[in-house]
């Protein structure tokens, strides 16, 4: 924050009040804007900058601080204070012949232990009241005398002068300070040179291009920004939009100096646009500038596009040395591994492109053996790719993933096979059943006739017997006979019976 | 943020256009009271670097700026393990200029000059580090070998 402390402006209605406390002041209170209890934006804003204390009574009337200017020309080293590296602002001279500003003096003592006050450049003691002097006077004219600018500079003030006027240049005449506004009630700001506009701190919106803002900023606005006012070209006097101003001076502005449009190709004529114009006509060069810059924008188009490709380049060569590095590593003892390399029986002089295995190696011929064969690579060359243990882990591990999915797909088919082999026996076994279940029923049926037709025997014993009223003796000779008959007299139809059944059977 | 002091703009500006052969600072990006400092161990001293790579004597340091400097002195502190009597294992720095002697007429580079020196010239009767300067006393020139042999471990470019 370079921007100085408002002053009041002579005519200020509160300057009664300021001058009834003495213009001169150093450290009076003074009561400024608003009431006691409510600081103004001002006091906050001095009670936050360096030296606040010294500053927050007298803020209406401080004068700008030195130390914040911006000189034209850098300043003699000799008249640099060293505590705030700027030139002395009011310096005094101390005993041993050292000097500095005097508020940067009281700072540094301030903050020096109880009662003891050193030169800060030589650390002598040093009496405040009999040792600190006034400095030369000649030194006193070189700082008058150096040449600043107006600290309100940022908001469009060009003064530049020497420094013994800026006091009275931003006090009085500079019409860019800052004053409070004139209005009781509001506490904004606004440049002196305003300050009888009465408040300006009302938004309004600019008629041309509708942008809103406030009062105060709506001239500068519309003298130096609003892009739908016009304005006159700089160098050709033509009245136009501010808004077109840039393509006016850029394409068309006839009296801007412009070179050959043939200047890609080396043409060194440069004129106003008017003659340059006329000069291309007849310049060889200007007429193949449009070639030109053509193949110019292709080349850089694809320079543009080779970047990012060669950057890939780089990172892809980087992560496959990475990879080369882990799977080979340039280790001399790696040679004495045993290096297992299961695709060497198939590939004893192994190219790069299996020297990786690859899960999808269905050309290997299928191995009874359930382990990969283990060898001693034949290449003892210590930086023959297959005498890395990396390399050698990898290939067993993929060796053994083979062995796994070989066993998991036997186990499949002994599955498949043990499932048809059940599937047979038991069909034999019902098969079995089937024929023992139908000698059953034979044997059943050749039972039941055997048993009717003893029956019947018996039945027409017995009436044989009632007939011709036998003895009991001639009963049970008879019955034994029965009981023989069926065996032998029924000999031929069992036959039969047993014939069909075993035909049954049979079918 | 209160604005940073002229003075504290001016020293920065400085410290990046004549830069101290052997010294860096430079200011973080979000607190430009808050710096990166590198210091190169001096010439003859059992904190120099080596002539072949990897070189090395080259020690970190945050400086950082108090609320009032110049008239309280800088804040320094190593942030690279060193063996020194007059510096503690927490990078703490037994200077007078940073307390007692301060004066606000010092500023950045002549404070890192004076840390430089003390390098070059190490106070074992002013100690900090206590232990350390113990063993300096005791037996010189194994101490300066073990400041070598830390300088050769920590002290990496
Ligand atoms: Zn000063
Ligand atoms: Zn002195
Ligand atoms: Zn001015
Ligand atoms: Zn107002
Ligand atoms: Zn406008
Ligand atoms: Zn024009
Ligand atoms: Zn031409």
């Amino acid at each position: 924050m370079s921007s100085p402390e408002p002053i009041p402006p002579p005519n200020d209605r509160r300057s009664s009040r300021a001058s009834s406390a003495g213009m001169d002041t150093a450290d009076g209170i003074l009561p400024v804007g608003g009431p006691p209890n409510d600081p103004s934006p001002l006091q906050i804003r001095a009670s936050n900058s360096l030296n606040s204390k010294n500053r927050r009574s007298t803020i209406a009337k401080q004068p700008p601080d030195l130390h914040l200017l911006e000189y034209v020309s850098q300043p003699d080293s000799n008249l640099v204070c060293l505590i705030c590296h700027s030139p002395f602002d009011r310096p005094v001279q101390l005993f041993c012949g050292h000097f500095f500003c005097r508020e940067c003096l009281d700072h540094a003592w301030c903050a020096q232990q109880e009662g003891r006050k050193t030169c800060p450049t030589c650390r002598s003691r040093v009496d405040p009241e009999k040792d600190v002097r006034p400095v030369p006077k000649i030194i006193e004219t070189m700082l008058d005398e150096l040449v600043v600018k107006c600290p309100n500079a940022k908001s469009g003030c060009g003064w530049v002068e020497q420094r013994v006027n800026v006091n009275d240049h931003v006090m009085l005449y500079c019409e860019y300070t800052l004053v409070e506004c004139a209005q009781h009630d509001c506490r904004l700001h606004i440049s002196q040179k305003e300050f009888h506009k009465g408040c300006l701190h009302y938004t309004v919106s600019c008629e041309d291009c509708h942008t809103s803002m406030m009062k105060k900023d709506l001239e500068d606005h519309q003298r130096t920004a609003c892009a739908n006012r016009s304005t006159n070209c700089l160098h050709c006097d033509a009245s136009l939009l501010r808004l077109d101003l840039k393509t006016h001076i850029k394409d068309a502005c006839g009296k801007v100096i412009t070179p050959c449009q043939g200047t890609i190709v080396g043409c060194t004529f440069t004129a106003e646009r008017a003659q340059t114009n006329l000069h291309e006509k007849s310049c060889p060069m200007a007429t193949m500038a449009p070639h030109f810059r053509d193949q110019q924008a292709r080349i850089e188009r694809n320079e543009a596009r080779l970047e990012p490709l060669t950057r890939k380049v780089g990172i892809l060569e980087d992560g496959l040395s990475s990879i080369t590095n882990m799977l080979y590593p340039a280790n001399d003892s790696a040679s004495t591994f045993p290096v297992t390399n299961p695709w060497i029986p198939t590939s004893p002089t192994p190219s790069p492109s299996n020297l990786v295995p690859t899960p999808t190696s269905a050309s290997r011929p299928p191995r009874s053996h359930p382990y990969p064969k283990t060898h001693r690579s034949p290449f003892t060359n210590p930086s023959h790719p297959f005498d890395s243990q990396v390399h050698h882990l990898l290939t067993l591990h993929e060796s053994l993933r083979d062995e796994v999915n070989r066993i998991a797909n036997a186990l499949t088919d002994l599955e498949g096979r043990t499932n048809m082999m059940v599937m047979n026996e038991s069909q034999r076994t019902k098969d079995d059943m089937l024929h023992t279940n139908a000698a059953i029923n034979g044997m059943r049926h050749q039972l039941h006739w055997l048993i009717s037709a003893t029956l019947q025997q018996r039945n027409s014993t017995r009436t044989a017997a009632n007939a011709a009223s036998g003895s009991t003796s001639g009963a049970r000779q008879g019955g034994s006979a029965a009981r023989q008959g069926p065996s032998a007299g029924f000999h031929a139809p069992l036959r039969r019976l047993s014939d069909s059944t075993r035909q049954d059977t049979k079918l | 943020m209160a604005a940073l002091p002229k003075r504290i703009i001016k020293e920065t500006e400085r410290l990046s256009k004549e830069p101290v052969p052997g010294i860096s600072a430079v200011p973080h990006d979000d607190n430009l009271r808050y710096f990166d400092v590198t210091i190169d161990g001096p010439a003859q001293s059992p904190y120099e670097g080596t002539l072949l790579p990897p070189f090395g004597g080259v020690f970190k340091l945050e400086l950082f700026l108090p609320d009032d400097y110049p008239m309280t002195p800088p804040k320094v502190r190593f942030l690279t393990k060193i063996y020194h009597p007059n510096i503690d294992r927490l990078g703490r720095i037994c200077l007078d200029v940073l307390k007692s002697n301060w004066s606000p007429a010092l500023q950045i580079r002549t404070i890192l000059l004076s840390i430089q020196a003390l390098l070059g010239a190490p106070n074992p009767d002013d100690p900090l580090a206590n232990d350390v300067a113990q063993q300096w006393k005791e037996d010189q020139n194994q101490a300066i070998a073990t400041a070598k042999e830390w300088t050769e471990k920590f002290a990496k470019a």
